[in-house]
């Protein structure tokens, strides 16, 4: 679709950190949620620095997080993150272009730092007929990491300051940030069916089948997706 | 609950690192042999919608009146702002209030 980048490396990386600065604002206050998030789940700054660095794919932190608090367990809390993160095939599925030709180590670099907002925001630049390419995408996705990871961390220390979280309502952040996300994610009129499924086949799991929480949830959510994939459009 | 020493945060650190990157990996190497469309590819997007509203209906029948209603109004601020720390913000202060109530 476009033609090799006509911009020097050094150039272009520096273009795709200038240019992902607004969405990393959001990234930074979706960052700072998470923190207070983490910090309810008895995780220090270390760990939740090290969680973002690696993991670095937010919806799948907090989801995988909560269910910790919930007391799932680490298999259970595994599996609802890595549900969410099965977008991140279709993103780096798409990136054989920026990534042909390159030594390993640099297309295991871009793979690491591809999310959804310097994915997208080098898609729409390309759309519009400009030459960025791969740089752009990493530099983005320092620029996200970077944020990502500092942001976290001081939420968790944010969080210390804060009194006993259920006093406040804070237990309730995380029903609230899925809530966000739902609405996020909404594309319209067609998810509404499979997403009334999954609530309604997990909730029958659980109080008719007397399933665990943990399990019957991911049970409902296969099944409203499954719902979506045999559905035709409408 | 948690436990802050414990190693099942570590665990799942490792797990959703390790897992997430083969998920990266493996786009790129499964690449254009991907469902682009038809009921896998439509399965696969609807999946972490699914997953959250399985989610919050689970964390909502273990409450009561007052996270229902806070739900409604982060549900309701969410759908007007689409900001995920004012939905916060809007759930935790419904939440603390109505609890204060009931």
């Amino acid at each position: 679709m476009t033609a090799p980048s006509p911009l020097p490396p050094r150039r272009e990386f520096l273009l795709g950190v200038r240019e992902i600065i607004p969405l990393a604002i959001g990234v930074a206050t979706y960052g700072l949620a998470f923190g207070l998030l983490a910090a309810q789940a008895g995780m220090a700054e270390l760990q939740t620095g090290l969680m973002g660095a690696t993991v670095f794919a937010g919806a799948s932190q907090i989801v995988a997080v909560e269910r910790l608090v919930a007391g799932a367990g680490a298999g259970a809390a595994l599996l609802a993150g890595l549900g969410l993160n099965l977008r991140l095939l279709l993103i780096t599925a798409s990136l054989r272009h920026e990534l042909a030709g390159r030594p390993w180590s640099q297309k295991l670099l871009a793979l690491h730092l591809a999310a959804d907002e310097n994915w997208a925001l080098m898609h729409g630049a390309q759309a519009r007929g400009r030459a960025v390419g791969y740089w752009y995408l990493v530099g983005g996705g320092a620029c996200l990491l970077a944020v990502w990871l500092l942001s976290t961390v001081a939420g968790v220390t944010f969080a210390r300051a804060l009194p006993e979280p259920r006093a406040i309502g804070m237990d309730f952040a995380f029903i609230a940030a899925f809530i966000a996300i739902l609405r996020g994610l909404w594309r319209g009129r067609p998810d509404l069916l499979p997403w009334v499924a999954s609530a309604a086949l997990t909730l029958g799991l659980i109080g008719g089948a007397g399933l665990a929480p943990a399990w019957a949830l991911l049970a409902g959510g296969l099944g409203g997706a499954a719902l979506a994939g045999v559905r035709r459009h409408g | 609950m948690a436990d802050p020493a414990g190693t099942a945060p570590w665990l799942l650190i490792a797990g959703l690192a390790g897992g997430t990157f083969a998920l990266r990996l493996g786009g790129y190497l499964i690449g254009a042999r991907l469902p682009r469309e038809g009921r896998w590819a439509r399965a696969f997007t609807a999946l972490p919608g699914c997953l959250l509203s399985a989610l919050v209906a689970t964390s909502l029948a273990q409450g009561g009146p007052p996270e229902w209603l806070a739900a409604g109004a982060a549900l309701l601020v969410a759908m007007l702002t689409r900001n995920l720390p004012l939905t916060m913000l809007a759930g935790v202060g419904a939440v603390w209030l109505l609890r204060g109530l009931f």
